[in-house]
């Protein structure tokens, strides 16, 4: 049954393909994800993010009186992955490319796209960035073709510090833990530069390997040693689960300030370990009021699952786009990518969390942001547990947003 | 100084779980020759199992019939799988673990999700035993040494002391012979492989609970547990126990040390040069922890390549 269905997956496109050859194309939108192995439960909710704002494009639709069609590639974990299936899509037709998964899968695509761009003027890909959040994607690295509808390590944790310095919960000494990759990095320097803001001092600063770390206790006598009262970390998944559960068997008493502290299956696995604790979010839909309910029931209906951690701010990103599509008038019957990344540059929507816009100069997202607690009086429970995340306080896009780094130099093709 | 006995401590216990799951590994490898690409999965399997069963029978008794059920399916995977490709010679057998590890893995996902489970330790373990300093050190990590060191003689005096340890030593070293002399060698491997399967379940179901049950642990622990089996060589309990202790404490103490080789050079007045050169030489050693076992096992491979304790080269 499961190899019938997959091979009827796998033919889809192909079908498509034969009978878009008809009639003028359809604009071809790909998730380029990681679909399988160990990270495959990060894409998998891209993915289905992707699917509902798709077919959301679709109903009211498409594009040029056509649906949109989406491809779906597997780019198996890593930045050799992506690129090889970046190439197939670009082959397949595939104008618009969604991803979000890893920073390290995006720094290859953004890459990838440029070149490809440079070598095919008149077949341009425009990289849709709904989750890499390293600072270089909009900072050395930023192009034209490339735009993020995510937060990134400045503006997370400026809203963090914030939101924790109000509620007194922040103390004045913060210890920064994080993984040792682009994003940790970033993290690190964003908590550095944050300190005279938050009125806390550094105490210190430590960078460990990703997701190879079973025992955190190590680390845990460290934060212990440095007598902080708050820890902030940019780590996800195991790297975050483990350090709570380490920190709370040793007895710490320290507040964890987190950025990923909603991902699917962390509250379930922490439990009660993770009361108390802080996250910066895109998206709460207790703070984003009826909205937000409205929101959260179709997303439910449609998708079979509440919209957690990412989920959100990839159907708000793909939301802009189709926003921009809608002004990007045809060209001989196709789409022109650059006239579309001309119109994104302008995109302005109305999320259930406020007013997003896209910054023209590094094409980084201005979005609302929210950072919440773990606590039992939250309206939403998470993962089936009695806990879910009580909204601290909102931001809107300009309370939220860092300025534009000055290393991002858009070359716009003329 | 407090703090350096904690992290002793800690990588102490650390070092003990490590040698729950790769004792089965090492003696299978011992026995088969082939190393057992699957004995992480049954790591997993223990704590998926325990963690599906404390609910209807307690933590006890989860994990011991987790435990069981471990063996009983590395039992099977010997007695239908192993045993009908091992005349085709190592490759094959090495290929069949390497795909059971994925099946296992894919069912896993099948039944239990993609995300981690809330498989926690019971409430009445959770407490802390004693204190160091500012720090506490919770029961279970004293309860998780106390299984890994009360295993570790059991199957020590098992192999050393008892008739049965004769000759499950006698059909490692030399099946043929032992055969011959009328014992059932094929029963012996699978009662071996079935034990190996066990013990790595055990350590799965106590472990599950302490750090996270989800369907990577397998991935996460099993490359660690090569490079333990690798380390204290290849068939060797003690070596196992050896390696694992010190994988344990060097990562855990590493943690610790923010000096890097830098640092090190400043001691003869190089220092400046070293911060100029930048890249590896100001990294400091404990952003580097969890990557010193790799470091350490291409140390022993290159000036003992049969392990710190294995006979074999």
């Amino acid at each position: 049954m499961l190899a019938v269905r997959s091979a009827t997956h796998a033919a889809l496109p192909l079908l498509a393909l034969l009978s878009g050859l008809a009639q003028a194309a359809p604009v071809k939108i790909a998730v380029l994800e990681t679909l399988s192995g160990p990270q495959a439960s990060t894409g998998l909710a891209y993915r289905a993010a992707v699917r509902y704002a798709i077919d959301k494009l679709n109903a009211s639709g498409g594009w040029n009186g056509q649906p949109v069609q989406l491809l779906e590639y597997d780019n198996q974990g890593g930045p050799a992955g992506a690129s090889d299936k970046l190439k197939a899509a670009a082959a397949d037709g595939v104008q618009i490319v969604v991803q979000g998964g890893s920073s390290a899968i995006g720094g290859q695509i953004t890459e990838d796209v440029r070149k490809h761009n440079l070598r095919n003027p008149g077949k341009e890909i425009v990289y849709i960035n709904v989750g890499a959040e390293a600072l270089e994607l909009t900072g050395e690295k930023c192009n034209f073709h490339h735009f993020r509808f995510a937060g990134n390590a400045q503006v997370r944790t400026k809203v963090l510090v914030q939101a924790m310095k109000q509620a007194q919960t922040l103390g004045t000494r913060v210890y920064s833990i994080n993984q040792n990759y682009s994003w940790g990095q970033d993290m690190e320097r964003a908590i550095a530069d944050n300190a005279a803001a938050g009125g806390y001092q550094v105490v210190e600063k430590t960078l460990h390997d990703v997701n190879k770390i079973q025992d955190f206790a190590p680390y845990v006598a460290k934060i212990s040693a440095s007598g902080a009262d708050t820890v902030i970390t940019g780590n996800w998944s195991n790297d975050l689960l483990l350090m709570m559960k380490a920190a709370k068997a040793a007895g710490l008493k320290v507040r964890f300030g987190t950025v990923f502290l909603d991902q699917a299956g962390n509250i379930a696995n922490a439990g009660e370990q993770a009361a108390g604790h802080f996250v910066a979010q895109t998206f709460n839909a207790e703070a984003a009021g009826t909205e937000g309910d409205r929101f959260v029931a179709d997303y439910k209906a449609k998708s079979g699952h509440m919209p957690v951690a990412t989920e959100p701010q990839t159907v708000f990103g793909l939301e802009m786009v189709a926003e921009a599509l809608k002004r990007t008038k045809p060209e001989d019957g196709a789409l022109n990518v650059n006239t579309l990344a001309r119109n994104l540059e302008t995109t302005r929507l109305k999320t259930p969390m406020g007013e997003a816009s896209m910054r023209a100069s590094d094409h980084q997202v201005l979005l609302p942001l929210v950072v919440s607690m773990v606590s039992k009086d939250a309206k939403y429970k998470a993962d089936e547990t009695d806990l879910g995340f009580k909204p601290v306080k909102s931001f809107t896009a300009e309370e939220a947003s860092a300025p534009a780094q000055a290393s991002c130099k858009m070359q716009r093709p003329i | 100084m407090d703090t350096f006995v904690f992290s002793l401590l800690n990588g102490t216990v650390y070092g003990l779980l490590l040698f729950m799951v790769s004792a089965g590994l090492t003696l299978v490898f011992g026995m088969m020759g082939v190393l057992n690409f699957a004995h992480a999965s049954f790591y997993m399997l223990g704590a998926y199992f325990a963690y599906t069963l404390q609910g209807l029978i307690g933590f006890g008794p989860a994990l011991v019939v987790a435990t069981l059920l471990s063996g009983a399916v590395g039992v099977v995977v010997e007695r239908w799988f192993l045993r009908r490709v091992h005349h085709h010679g190592h490759a094959h057998e090495l290929l069949l673990t390497f795909g059971l590890s994925f099946i296992i893995a894919e069912t896993i996902k099948l039944f239990f999700g993609n995300y981690p489970v809330d498989y926690r330790i019971p409430p009445a373990l959770d407490f802390a035993a004693f204190t160091i300093g500012r720090q506490q050190v919770p029961a279970y990590r004293v309860l998780m040494a106390a299984v890994a060191i009360a295993m570790f003689a059991a199957l020590y005096l098992l192999l050393t002391r008892t008739r049965i340890g004769i000759v499950v030593r006698a059909a490692i070293y030399k099946p043929r012979m032992a055969q011959a002399l009328g014992h059932n060698v094929q029963l012996v491997f699978m009662g071996v492989f079935g034990v190996g399967a066990a013990l790595a379940g055990l350590a799965g179901a106590v472990a599950g609970a302490f750090y996270t049950t989800n369907p990577n642990m397998a991935l996460e622990v099993g490359v660690l547990v090569f490079v333990v089996v690798v380390v204290g060589g290849l068939g060797s309990l003690g070596g196992a126990m050896l390696a694992s202790l010190l994988i344990g404490i060097v990562t855990s103490l590493a943690v610790g040390v923010d000096r890097s080789l830098a640092d090190l050079l400043a001691v003869v007045g190089a220092g400046a040069w070293a911060q100029a050169v930048g890249g590896l030489m100001t990294l400091k050693l404990s952003s580097l922890a969890a990557t010193l076992p790799f470091a350490l096992m291409l140390l022993i491979l290159l000036v003992r390549p049969s392990g710190l304790m294995g006979e074999r080269a």
